[in-house]
């Protein structure tokens, strides 16, 4: 396939474009994805606080945490009012679970990777993360300050994808269907911004063509002047000079032809 | 339009790229930041709905112990614990019945008194209600006593919230594009002179060459598109004229050598020698082509090259605090200052050896062994696992980066002549200004999304791209070997340059110092304490674009003004002060803003002062010049200037514990700007012109 000026140009155009459109795209996404993530860690965190004050109010009056039998219902409630948690489970300092949505699990272990933030001195609150779900957690401390356990909120990963991704599907096939209309412009305005070359160029060959083709112009001036702003009027004198040899030669040769027949 | 300049056809397809490059991405921006936001809406009204259903049971159950609502006590410090905490919300609010506004925390009370009021006893038989409150989105949660409702609890969000969350996809937006306005200008200034000007100068050239009677070359252009086109047309009439002129030969050969009557054959001898006269055609029996190097050959690949280098930029030191580090004799900021200053002591290295091996093997080939150490350096730095070994694999991009650029300086130097080296330069120096501009900023938009060890797999990536771009752009244009090097003294006397004053000062007192500042405060310190306090990897990167943007700009005036003027010895001096003068400015106050001008004034200082340093090397040095080569001299001092680049990150990280951030800046800053004015005293005395005196006296 031959490669025109203007399909060059459009096609380095075209590249660029998309992948410009690509690139914001994804750093777009991830971004939003951050925030978007960030906002629902942070709704989470906040369902996980006022569980973790609840506790906590119990625990300074005294309760052990294997008592607060009324926990159970809070986070029953907590995970029928949003379909997106996954489950919402209280366990002890060894890791036993005493409280969880899904009743079943009670008596079960944590995961190890669980105790771990509550090993740290700090108590502060803790994200964990797997292939299928994210948590967040808050450790319960009771009045004298020992860890007593933690409450843990598990939602699933991929939040964004599933709540938004027909829209942002949707978006990149809009943004898909921008890059195909400038494509197209792009072409067209190639073509236009090169003509003036094209046309040139298409002028000198004429002029080229005409002056040392095989019918030239009867006063052999050809087309000079139509190509003068060329090479600041040098392509017309190379044109006059290329005419003066070829004429020159011609008339030598015939010369030549004279002394031959002279024999 | 002239079709053997590049200059306003590129203009012409720049104006296009912009228009077909700017105006989809504003489209898609808007249409982007307008889902996104509706996409976030709901998440943060189910955020405003836990919160307030969190205040509702509390408020409830006081009142369910009998307290009045408008009696609760420390409602106060609780809104301002909740609101810390959360910070996307605005404000909180209890109202009693009739919308009087019990209690509030983060709004005045006149914003939103009126609307409550308004709305007061709607709320009786609904769960809650938005509300839309001037700038603010307000959901209202009925509490309820055992008496019925009792008062409303509101939770307020700023409308512009998610906009204003959102609004840094902007900026990484505006990076993006201007870093592919950059490269869209680079790729269309290489299909401009690689398809248009370029092969039109080679036929302005012959055609320069044919108006004066001269058809021995044709132009030596293979392409199919138009300009090819034209080219075999144009070559076809050369032939045309060419061929005629030999069957004339031929047949005057022919009458000389067998025509029985001499005075024909002396006559046709006479024709011969007219023709020859009047016209010139190759003897070697057929039009030679006409095949050039360009200067701006090596442009796009180098530009990728440099490109890819950049882009661990912005945090490079970052990357190396985040590695273990396995050496306890040096302190922590020298372990993270080691990987540049290796990497600088790798180009140093490279820079001594590239010169001598580019004249051996040529560039091409110099150019494909260092992009050798560059690619693996990359790789092997992103997939490092201590400081040390970040270090080692560094040093070795640095030696690659070193060869790969001497490389193209080679090239550039070959393929052009004492008319057209400025420009040939300025077009190198112009590539890897924009280079750095692009690469920096994207590397810091995409470490922070991709991170560090896979951006530097991207570099690698891109430097293989511009070694197969390369290869590719060499086969096209001749492969005659480069030149023989020009017969030059010997280089091991070049060290009696140090006898010469001008020279020894010229190198520790402003090349050493202006490479101290850009290593040890804009590549270790700046990103170092931007990171500190808080700044991301984008900002951190858009802040250091300001670098190699205003040096850009300065120094294409400043190299105007060099050489209208000629006070080469003022602006270097004055450029030293100023990035001294500018890295203190940035200590002395604090916040980002001071250290954002303390890089504008180091980017000015060296676009004021590094083209002047080289143009003054012919004069200060001009019997060494003579003597081994300006080539040699130049290297030398560019060489030399690696001193600095090495020192500065380490004399940073040493400071860095004695004073803190702070304390080193002031000392780096206090270290160039002392250097600058010993330099600055020393000027007066440089005088005008070429000094020969004082090198005689040192031979």
């Amino acid at each position: 396939m031959s490669w025109s000026l203007s399909r060059k140009v459009s096609a380095a155009l075209i590249a660029i474009l998309a992948s410009t459109m690509l690139l914001t795209a994804l750093f777009g996404f991830y971004r939003f994805e951050d925030e978007v993530s960030s906002l629902v860690r942070s709704r989470y965190s906040f369902v996980a606080f006022t569980i973790k004050k609840r506790v906590e109010d119990s625990l300074n009056l005294g309760f052990a945490l294997r008592q607060l039998r009324q926990v159970q219902d809070a986070i029953e409630l907590e995970k029928t009012r949003d379909e997106q948690i996954v489950g919402i489970e209280i366990y002890d300092s060894r890791g036993e679970i005493l409280f969880n949505s899904d009743r079943g699990r009670i008596g079960a272990s944590v995961p190890d990777e669980w105790l771990q933030p509550l090993a740290e001195p700090t108590g502060q609150p803790f994200a964990l993360m797997d292939e299928d779900s994210h948590a967040v957690g808050l450790p319960l401390v009771n009045s004298l300050g020992k860890v007593e356990g933690a409450v843990v909120l598990v939602y699933p990963a991929g939040y964004v994808e599933r709540e938004l991704g027909g829209a942002l599907w949707r978006l990149a096939g809009q943004m898909a269907g921008i890059v195909v209309v400038f494509a197209v412009l792009t072409i067209l305005a190639a073509s236009v911004a090169l003509s003036p070359v094209r046309r040139r160029l298409a002028a000198m060959e004429a002029a080229l063509n005409t002056a040392l083709g095989d019918t030239p112009a009867a006063d052999g001036s050809a087309a000079a002047p139509e190509v003068n702003a060329e090479f600041d009027g040098n392509f017309g004198e190379f044109v006059a000079k290329a005419r003066e040899a070829l004429e020159h030669i011609k008339l030598s040769t015939e010369e030549v032809e004279r002394l031959d027949r002279l024999a | 339009m002239r079709l053997d300049s590049s200059r306003s056809l590129l203009i012409r397809l720049l104006m296009l790229a912009v228009l077909v490059l700017v105006p989809p991405m504003g489209l898609a921006s808007f249409m982007a930041l307008d889902r996104f936001e509706q996409g976030m809406n709901p998440e943060l009204d189910r955020k405003a709905a836990a919160v307030g259903r969190d205040l509702v049971v509390q408020v409830e159950r006081a009142v369910a112990y009998g307290i009045p609502v408008e009696k609760l006590v420390g409602v106060d410090e609780f809104f301002a614990q909740v609101l810390s905490g959360n910070p996307e919300i605005r404000y909180l609010g209890i109202t009693g019945t009739d919308g009087t506004i019990l209690f509030l925390r983060g709004a005045l009370g006149g914003q939103l008194a009126d609307h409550y009021r308004e709305q007061a006893g709607s709320l009786s038989d609904k769960d809650g209600a938005t509300l839309q409150i001037g700038d603010f989105v307000d959901l209202a949660l009925p509490v309820k006593g055992r008496s019925g409702l009792v008062g409303s609890v509101h939770v307020g969000f700023d409308q512009g919230y998610i906009s204003s969350r959102l609004f840094s996809i902007f900026y990484d937006i505006a990076v993006v594009l201007g870093a592919s306005l950059i490269v869209a200008f680079e790729i269309l200034l290489f299909v401009v002179v690689f398809n248009v000007s370029g092969p039109m100068k080679l036929v302005a050239e012959v055609i320069g060459q044919g108006r004066k009677g001269d058809f021995s070359h044709m132009p030596g252009i293979r392409a199919d598109d138009e300009v090819g086109h034209f080219a075999r047309v144009f070559n076809a009439s050369m032939r045309k004229v060419d061929s005629a002129y030999r069957g004339l030969m031929a047949y005057i050969d022919e009458v000389r050598t067998g025509h029985f009557d001499r005075g024909a054959a002396e006559r046709a001898g006479d024709i011969a020698d007219r023709v020859k006269f009047l016209f010139r055609f190759d003897a070697s029996g057929a039009p030679g082509f006409l095949r050039e190097k360009l200067s701006s050959d090596v442009r796009l690949p180098l530009f990728l090259f440099v490109f890819a280098e950049e882009i661990s930029r912005s945090f490079l030191p970052l990357f190396a605090q985040s590695l273990p580090r396995r050496m306890t004799l040096l302190t922590p900021e020298l372990m993270i200052a080691l990987p540049i200053a290796v990497f600088m002591a790798g180009i140093a290295l490279g820079s001594l050896w590239g010169g001598a091996v580019t004249e051996r093997l040529g560039s091409r080939r110099v150019f494909q062994i260092g992009l050798v150490p560059a690619v693996l350096g990359c790789l092997m730095s992103g997939l490092s696992q201590s400081v040390i070994e970040l270090s080692l694999w560094r040093g070795i991009t640095g030696l690659g980066y070193a060869l790969v650029t001497v490389a193209c300086q080679g090239y550039i130097s070959k393929a052009t002549n004492d008319g057209n080296r400025a420009t040939g330069l300025g077009s190198y120096v112009g590539a890897v200004l924009s280079a750095a501009l692009c690469g920096t900023a994207i590397g810091g938009v995409m470490a922070d999304r991709i991170g560090f060890a896979p951006s530097f797999f991207v570099s690698a990536g891109l430097v293989v791209v511009s070694g197969l771009l390369l290869g590719y752009l060499l086969e096209k244009v001749p492969t005659s070997p480069d030149l023989p090097p020009a017969a030059e003294g010997d280089p091991k006397g070049l060290s009696r340059i140090f006898l010469n004053w001008r020279f020894t000062v010229l190198v520790l007192f402003a090349a050493i110092p202006a490479k101290i500042a850009l290593t040890g405060y804009f590549f270790f310190l700046v990103p170092l304490v931007l990171w500190g306090t808080e700044h991301t990897l984008p900002e951190i990167a858009r802040i250091m674009v300001l670098y190699p943007l205003v040096m850009l700009v300065v120094s294409y005036y400043a190299t105007r003004f060099a050489d209208q003027w000629g006070w080469r010895v003022g602006q270097i001096a004055v450029g030293g002060i100023l990035g001294g003068v500018g890295i203190l400015l940035a200590a002395l106050f604090d916040g980002t803003w001071p250290l954002m001008l303390g890089i504008v004034f180091l980017g000015a200082a060296h676009g004021m002062s590094a083209s002047p340093q080289l143009a003054l090397i012919p004069d200060i040095c001009w019997v060494e010049c003579q003597h081994y080569g300006r080539t040699q001299v130049l290297a030398l001092l560019r060489t030399l200037e690696r001193i600095g680049s090495v020192v500065g990150p380490l004399l940073a990280a040493v400071f860095w514990p004695l004073w803190g951030a702070e304390g080193a800046i002031v000392a780096i800053g206090s270290v160039v700007l002392g250097m600058a004015a010993v330099f600055a005293m020393l000027a007066g005395r440089y005088g005008d012109g070429p000094h020969l005196e004082s090198e005689e006296g040192a031979q």
